[in-house]
C-alpha cells in the first residue's frame, strides 16, 4: 500500500506541474509575443497553420480566431513605458503615423480579453476615424475621461492590467517579412491618480 | 535509488500532461466557441455591432461586422458566398484546431466569394465555385467586413443578408 502511494504521488506531482504549467503558458500569451516590436509584442505564427502546439494553444485563449499574418498583423502592448501592467486608474498618451497596412486600428481589451464594459463606445481608433495633423500624425488618450482628448480610447472599466491590440489589415510585405522596422505607436503615461504610476 | 525513480515518473508525467493539455486546449476552446456561434442558426449568424456585451469570441474588433458559420463537411461539400462590400472585406476559415487554414479578401476577389468546402481527399464538386479542402469535418468560417461607424455597419449588414452558407445541392 505504501508502495502505492508512492508511485501514485509521483503520477499525481507529475501531472499537476504538467498541467499547471501548460495553463500558466497559456495564461501569460500576451506577454509571450516571441518578437520585441517597441513596446509591443507579436507572434507571427499566430492563426498559422504552422504554429507550434504551444503557440496554437496560448493563441487560442487570447486571440481565437486569428488570421494569419499575410492577411492581419496583431501586435499586443500590455505594459508601459517603464515596464508595468496598464492601469485603469492611469491616463497614457498614444503617439503615432502612417502604418504600413490598407487599415489600421489600436483596440483596448480588458484583463479578460474582452472589451470593457463601459458604454463609452470609444474601444479603438482607427485609420479611417484618427484625426491627424498636418504631418499625418495622430495622437489618442487612453484613460477613464474623455477630457479634452480629440482621439480618445476609454480605459474606464478597464481595470489593472488592461491590454492594447494594434491590427494591421493587409500589412505590406516589409512590415511582415521585417515586423521590428514597422514604426508602431508610442505610449507614454502622463500622470496616475493617487500620483504615483 | 528509489527517489530517482520517483523523479523520473513525475518528470515523465509533468511532460506528457503539459503535451496533452496544450494539445486538447484548442480544440476544446474551439469546440466552446463553435456551440457559442452555432446558436442553433442555420447558415450565417450576422452578429449586431460589436459592444462591450459581445462575448462569444475573446478580442473582438469593434470596427468590424461579423458573421460566423459552423460548417460540417461530414456528409458532404458545404457552399460558402460573400458579397462583397463597400471597403476591406475578407472570409475565412478555421479548422477544428483554431489554424486559419483559408483566407480571401476583397483585393482577391472583388466580386465577392462563392466557395465549395470539401473535406480534405473528398471528390471535388463541380459548378460555379471554387473547392476548397478543410482539415476537419468541422470548423467556422468567418466573415469579417470594415464597419467603423454606424453608417457603415448599416451598409455591410445589408450587403452580407444574402449570403449563403448550407449544404451544396447539385442536380
Amino acid at each position: 500500500m505504501k508502495r502505492l502511494l508512492f508511485w501514485l504521488s509521483a503520477i499525481v506531482l507529475g501531472v499537476a506541474v504538467g498541467a499547471g504549467g501548460a495553463v500558466a503558458a497559456m495564461g501569460m500569451g500576451a506577454r509571450m509575443g516571441v518578437e520585441q516590436v517597441g513596446g509591443w509584442t507579436i507572434n507571427r505564427l499566430a492563426g498559422s497553420t504552422a504554429a507550434d502546439p504551444v503557440t496554437r494553444a496560448i493563441v487560442a485563449r487570447v486571440g481565437l480566431l486569428a488570421l494569419a499574418q499575410e492577411e492581419t498583423i496583431y501586435l499586443q502592448m500590455t505594459r508601459d513605458e517603464a515596464g508595468r501592467p496598464l492601469r485603469e486608474a492611469c491616463r497614457y498618451e498614444l503617439t503615432g503615423g502612417a502604418l504600413p497596412a490598407r487599415w489600421w486600428a489600436v483596440t483596448i481589451y480588458a484583463g479578460d480579453n474582452y472589451l470593457p464594459v463601459n458604454h463609452d463606445d470609444a474601444f479603438s481608433v482607427d485609420a479611417s476615424r484618427a484625426q491627424t495633423d498636418a504631418a499625418g500624425r495622430w495622437r489618442a488618450e487612453v484613460q477613464a475621461e474623455r477630457g479634452d482628448a480629440t482621439n480618445w480610447i476609454s480605459s474606464r472599466a478597464a481595470g489593472e492590467g488592461f491590454s492594447l491590440t494594434l491590427r494591421l489589415y493587409n500589412p505590406e510585405d516589409a512590415a511582415r517579412t521585417r515586423p521590428r522596422g514597422i514604426p508602431v505607436p508610442t505610449l507614454r503615461t502622463i500622470g496616475c491618480a493617487g500620483g504615483a504610476p | 535509488m528509489k527517489w530517482i525513480g520517483f523523479l523520473i515518473v513525475a518528470l515523465g508525467c509533468a511532460v506528457a500532461s503539459f503535451f496533452a493539455v496544450v494539445h486538447v486546449a484548442p480544440r476544446a476552446l474551439m469546440h466552446v466557441a463553435m456551440t457559442r456561434v452555432d446558436a442553433g442558426v442555420d447558415g450565417w449568424r450576422h452578429a449586431p455591432r460589436v459592444s462591450e456585451t459581445s462575448r462569444a469570441v475573446v478580442r473582438p474588433s469593434p470596427d468590424l461586422a461579423y458573421s460566423s458559420c459552423v460548417y460540417d463537411v461530414s456528409d458532404g461539400a458545404v457552399l460558402i458566398t460573400m458579397a462583397p462590400s463597400a471597403d476591406y472585406w475578407s472570409l475565412s476559415f478555421y479548422q477544428a484546431n483554431t489554424d486559419n487554414f483559408f483566407v480571401v479578401n476583397d483585393r482577391a476577389a472583388p466580386q465577392g466569394v462563392r466557395v465549395a468546402l470539401v473535406r480534405a481527399g473528398a471528390a471535388h464538386p463541380v459548378g460555379d465555385f471554387q473547392v476548397v479542402e478543410a482539415p476537419s469535418a468541422r470548423g467556422i468560417a468567418l466573415q469579417r467586413r470594415l464597419a467603423p461607424n454606424a453608417a457603415a455597419f448599416a451598409a455591410a449588414d445589408a450587403a452580407r443578408r444574402s449570403d449563403v452558407c448550407a449544404a451544396l445541392i447539385q442536380n
